[in-house]
């Protein structure tokens, strides 16, 4: 049976290999004052419900799955207009500058039109702070990303081999820094003991 | 606010809310907020409720006993981190090992080295000191620990280098009434060398909760040999912070005018022991505290840090370097 794949796992690995390592590997989670706040979001967004947004049929904190990709996880809200049904993903900051995101919602869409059997043409990732969407088209580019993104994790975590922990400045919000010590090696090399 | 030492016999210890309450005899001592705990001492009896002992295993938050002299008996000790990995690079260089010999020349490095710069420093503050030839004897050990080929032999100099550092030990209380002669424990007999073991009992507690968050196992060590219900892994990561933390600061404690003095200790009959008395064991509880939250910048990562920070930051670097990220353990050497 294939490895099923926290869909989530591809936002961690995008993010940092290393990161997502430590997560779904080696079972680290450290909250930190962003994932708290992410949590806390996320139960309102999670509570299951079904619903209306003026024209919009919505559906909240629903599990999907894909038995082709081997994908499981949960959507925030999955909504639906005239007839089209699209993923739309909670995000606590800013809209932020990577793709990691649109990951996660290319996955999302995946699994919903291997569920309904109607294709997915976009997502939405919503951001807490400015309550904005920003559409994410599910572009042929998109989802090739999405899947390879998925075989490099389904690697990952079949073979638990860790990735290098590269030092790069997203490092600074994440909530693991402390423990994966990016800069250790290369402040090792220049270290002269007294 | 760290860690919490009990030291008032036969109370209970409760949860009220996000707060820990200690109780004796159904008043209320004391309560703080467990968001600022981390870690719980016990010297002496306690009771604990089941509410308090779910609490501390769900947070994470160690809680250790110890007899009210400061002898180790156990602790209530949280999961093990699901990290595989650093349990599986730590277990893989076991014995005599290439990984075990440089591990273990790194903690017996770092105590050597920082023997020496205590040494150094009294000699530089004093002129009515000379500790000259325990320093060289220090160096001569430190010089040989690159060349030396096993750990057997690594346990030796380190033996030595200890002896030469504890034969000039008394000399570093001139201007008190305190005498060292040599070190004796189980149990100490005189006030010095009571605080130095009640000292290393509480950097136990500490440096063992770092390691377990790291994820090691600490009852398998390289310098400590694996020895049933022994935290080896913890006694060999303790080497190097035995002078910075507790000889540096029971030395302090004991010339500062406001110190510790003889009045605060007393002695049982028969066997000698030498223990605080409980206003005694106050001060020194506070003085080990403050010492273990005063900032210095680590000298690899180079950022400020305590040495409650630097006891995890030194266990990260272990398991770095068990798993084959960096080329050798660095021991945390200061000046």
């Amino acid at each position: 049976m294939m490895l099923e794949i926290p869909i989530a796992a591809l936002n961690h690995y995008a993010y940092c290999p290393h990161r997502c390592w430590r997560m779904f590997c080696a079972g680290e989670f450290v909250d930190n004052v962003y994932t708290v706040e992410g949590t806390t979001w996320h139960q309102r967004v999670h509570t299951v419900g079904e619903g209306f947004r003026e024209e919009a049929w919505q559906v909240r904190g629903i599990w999907l799955s894909s038995q082709r990709y081997g994908l499981v996880g949960k959507a925030d809200l999955v909504e639906s207009e005239k007839g089209e049904l699209y993923p739309v993903e909670y995000k606590r900051g800013k809209q932020n500058p990577w793709e990691n995101d649109d990951l996660q919602v290319c996955a999302q869409g995946l699994c919903l039109e291997e569920m309904t059997g109607t294709p997915v043409r976009k997502g939405y990732v919503y951001s807490l702070q400015s309550r904005r969407r920003r559409e994410v088209e599910l572009s042929p580019q998109l989802r090739e990303t999405a899947i390879a993104t998925l075989e490099a994790v389904r690697e990952l975590l079949t073979t638990g081999d860790c990735p290098p922990a590269v030092y790069e400045k997203r490092c600074r919000g994440c909530s693991l820094f402390d423990r994966c010590l990016p800069q250790a090696a290369t402040k090792m090399a220049r270290y002269r003991e007294v | 606010m760290g860690t919490m030492y009990v030291i008032q016999e036969d109370v209970f210890l409760g949860k009220l809310d996000e707060r820990l309450q200690i109780k004796h005899r159904g008043e209320r001592l004391v309560d703080v907020p467990l968001l600022k705990l981390q870690g719980v001492v016990v010297l002496g009896r306690a009771t604990v409720s089941p509410s308090v002992v779910d609490v501390l295993l769900e947070r994470n938050i160690p809680l250790s006993f110890l007899t009210r002299y400061g002898k180790y008996r156990g602790r209530l000790e949280p999961e093990v981190t699901r990290n595989i990995f650093v349990r599986r690079g730590q277990w893989t260089a076991a014995g005599d090992t290439a990984t075990s010999l440089v591990a273990v020349r790194g903690f017996v490095r770092g105590k050597l080295k920082n023997y020496r710069s205590l040494l150094q420093r009294k000699q530089r503050d004093s002129d009515r000191l000379d500790v000259t030839g325990a320093i060289s004897q220090l160096e001569g050990a430190i010089a040989a620990l690159p060349r030396t080929p096993t750990i057997e032999q690594l346990r030796g100099y380190e033996g030595a280098g200890s002896a030469a550092y504890f034969g000039v030990f008394n000399q570093l209380l001139q201007g008190t009434p305190f005498e060292f002669t040599h070190r004796n424990r189980r149990p100490p007999k005189d006030p010095v060398n009571s605080l130095l073991s009640l000292g290393y009992a509480l950097l136990r507690h500490d440096v063992q909760s770092a390691l377990n968050i790291v994820g090691f196992d600490p009852y398998l060590g390289y310098l400590h040999t694996e020895r049933y219900g022994r935290p080896s892994l913890a006694l060999d990561v303790m080497e190097e912070f035995r002078p910075l933390v507790v000889d540096a600061m029971v030395l302090s404690l004991l010339k500062k005018p406001n110190g510790l003095s003889l009045g605060d200790f007393e002695q049982e009959p028969l066997n000698g022991a030498v223990s605080l008395t409980e206003d005694g064991l106050k001060r020194f509880l506070r003085a080990y505290e403050e010492k273990k939250q005063s900032e210095f910048k680590h000298p690899v990562m180079g950022r400020k840090c305590t040495y409650q920070e630097a006891f995890e930051i030194q266990g990260r670097l272990l398991a770095k370097f068990l798993m084959g990220e960096i080329e050798s353990y660095p021991p945390l050497v200061l000046r």
